[in-house]
């Protein structure tokens, strides 16, 4: 099976397919030096937190995406709490704010012009 | 019960301080520095219970900790070894009945290895790993029997 070959690059899916079954070997080879002698069904196989218990809700201990921007998040703190009650999802409220801005911004054209 | 073959390559050690004033954590982190050096016996210290051969557990167990101990018990593989660092861990040392104790280690799980002293040495820890493993070797060939 030939490949595409452009300007750009090279497409063969003869080579993709034997470079995805290398790395599955490598995970597999990965995956069997782990242990075996575990019990299944007991403590032996939950997650360890510190031996803490893990919560009912398993997502409240663990890292997610959001928790990428946590610092920029906390540090604008103040700012986010009020932008956010702005937003109440009522749309006579967006109605309101953008009269409200336009008029605004009219009343300035009118006094600077 | 058979011992897995990691016991013949590399011994995983998990240190658990369940109340210690932190004597014997600083003892034990000694054993791995360059000048004692556990790693060239393949004795390693690894960050979750369920990679352990054997437990390191010092202090007193304070009640918080009591329901932790356990749990870390139960969620290290068998076959493994308990192995009791310092005094307080041992009898609860001059902690002995306090309010907020609930005893020894071995009154939570069972110790396979004591190793006392305030702290101990790092040459006596490394002494009580070795012998919890020739335990645990001598109940391999109790149970080939």
């Amino acid at each position: 099976m030939s490949g595409i070959s452009s300007g750009f690059g090279t497409w063969n899916p003869i080579a993709w397919g034997l470079l995805v079954l290398g790395i599955a070997v490598i995970a597999f080879a990965l995956r069997a030096t782990g242990r075996r002698d575990y019990k299944k069904g007991t403590d032996q196989a939950k997650v360890f937190l510190s031996g803490n218990e893990e919560p009912p809700s398993p997502g409240a201990l663990h890292v997610r995406g959001r928790h990428l921007y946590w610092g920029m998040l906390d540090g604008l703190d103040a700012y986010y709490r009020r932008a956010k009650a702005f937003h109440t999802g009522i749309i006579n409220d967006y109605v309101a704010w953008f009269v409200g801005g336009l008029a605004l911004v009219g009343i300035l054209f009118v006094w600077v012009g | 019960m058979t011992l897995p073959r990691s016991f013949k390559r590399a011994l995983w050690v998990f240190h658990v301080a369940t109340g210690s004033c932190n004597g014997c954590d600083i003892e034990i982190v000694a054993a791995l520095t360059p000048r004692y050096d556990v790693e060239r016996f393949g004795i390693m210290l690894t960050g979750t219970p369920r990679h352990a051969d054997v437990l390191l557990v010092t202090g007193p167990v304070t009640r918080p900790m009591r329901p932790r101990l356990e749990r870390i018990y139960a969620q290290t593989p068998d076959p493994k070894a308990v192995v009791v660092v310092g005094g307080c861990g041992s009898t609860s040392g001059v902690f002995y009945e306090s309010y907020n104790l609930v005893g020894p280690i071995d009154e939570v799980v069972p110790v396979d290895v004591y190793v006392p002293g305030c702290p101990p040495r790092p040459e006596a820890i490394i002494d009580g790993v070795v012998k919890a493993v020739a335990k645990l070797e001598t109940l391999e060939r109790t149970v080939r029997r």
